[in-house]
């Protein structure tokens, strides 16, 4: 109750918060950087229950319950997405994520197009019908928008 | 000078914790680490011989800086080592030393609730680096070759600094303060015209008593009842969320 265990646990919290920013910032393990920002969430919750014992009000331990929740959450999340992502890459290197473009895609050239082969009809060795009429003329705006 | 001559000695252990963690990155080149934990350590307690000594009740502040020594040295090792499984193993003992954190700061209700939803948490997260970054059984290169370390710690560490330096400011402003009519540990006075509501109006007299089931209920379910409905529907949509990013099995499990 005394200023001293305030400020003390301050402290802690802050170099909690201050140590998982550091392995969020250079793990490239993605679980390790999902474990890091709970650790950041550790710091700020013993900030806020020793506030509250400090105040002498509940307010800050009703906080770190929210907190606690959406930690929850997010381990959820975190865990679908590093699963769906680990699926794709076979591996949790967050560097291979890096690059927001498709690698398998081939790199653009400007090389001219070869004429497509010309399509072969299935159909013709079947007897054709004369087609009749004339065809109907094609709305030039309904074009434009297809 | 004279703001040298009070915060200097500040810097002292915001250097040595920063080489620390610099050092113990985990890197391919073996580094003796020792240098880096005697570094750390030295750091800590430098760290703790600045927080004021404990007056009043011993028990209470010698439990505290174990716990506090604990949460902060596994944190550090949490994000040193790499190996993944380690690293979940260090957040484990964290999570530990955190609860106890929360039991001294008499809230032991919030304890017992982080520990259990850390457990399932941290056993899940557990399997999970076995499954997926243990295959080959080896060590990945990933591992090895953190993110720009220096730079990294070293601008976390002036986070830090800044952190605590505003924290000493605020320990001297004594009269200074806004707070015209401040309790002795109040820095931010109550806004008038705020009532609370009265179903949180729960004396608490006994500070032990803060933490408890009855007072907690009251206040979450009177004053922040509107909050609790949105967690649960966060819960719910998260809930959704993960169901519908995990992979299939269609696709092919892993």
């Amino acid at each position: 109750m005394t200023a001293t265990a305030l400020e003390s646990q301050l402290v802690v919290g802050a170099t909690l918060f201050v140590l998982g920013m550091i392995g969020f910032l250079t793990r490239r393990n993605l679980i390790l950087i999902m474990l890091s920002a709970e650790l950041m969430l550790h710091g700020v919750s013993i900030n806020l229950t020793a506030f509250s014992r400090y105040h002498g009000n509940p307010q800050g331990e009703v906080f770190t319950i929210f907190v606690l929740t959406i930690a929850a959450c997010e381990a959820g999340l975190a865990l679908s997405l590093i699963l769906s992502l680990y699926q794709r890459r076979k591996s949790l290197d967050v560097f291979l994520w890096g690059k927001l473009g498709e690698d398998d895609l081939p790199v653009f050239t400007s090389t001219p197009v070869p004429p497509a082969p010309a399509v072969v009809d299935p159909n013709i060795d079947l007897p054709h019908l004369t087609p009749a009429g004339r065809m109907p003329k094609t709305q030039s705006g309904t074009r434009a928008k297809t | 000078m004279e703001w040298n001559e009070e915060n200097g000695l500040l810097l002292i252990p915001l250097g040595l914790g920063w080489l620390a963690v610099w050092w113990l990155m985990p890197t391919g080149k073996q580094r003796p680490r020792i240098l880096g934990g005697l570094a750390a350590l030295a750091a800590i307690l430098m760290m703790q011989l600045m927080l004021l000594p404990p007056a009043g009740d011993t028990v209470r502040s010698v439990l505290f800086f174990l716990f506090a020594a604990a949460a902060v040295i596994s944190a550090g090792l949490m994000i040193t080592d790499p190996n993944p499984v380690y690293s979940a193993l260090w957040f484990a003992l964290v999570t530990l030393a955190v609860c106890g954190l929360f039991v001294l700061n008499s809230a032991p209700f919030l304890a017992a609730s982080t520990i259990i939803v850390y457990a399932g948490a941290i056993i899940v997260t557990f399997l999970f680096v076995i499954m997926l970054a243990h295959q080959s059984g080896t060590t990945s290169s990933y591992e090895l070759q953190p993110v720009q370390p220096a730079m990294a710690s070293l601008g976390a560490f002036i986070l830090l600094g800044a952190l605590l330096f505003t924290l000493q400011e605020w320990g001297h402003i004594d009269g200074k303060s806004t707070n015209e009519h401040a309790e002795p540990g109040q820095f931010i006075s109550v806004p008038e015209g705020i009532h609370p509501n009265p179903l949180s109006q729960a004396p608490v007299d006994n500070p032990l008593e803060i933490g408890s089931l009855r007072v907690l209920g009251r206040s979450m379910f009177g004053d922040y009842l509107f909050a609790v409905e949105m967690a649960g529907t966060v819960l719910l949509i998260a809930t959704i969320g993960a169901i519908a990013i995990a992979p299939r099995k269609s696709q092919g499990t892993l």
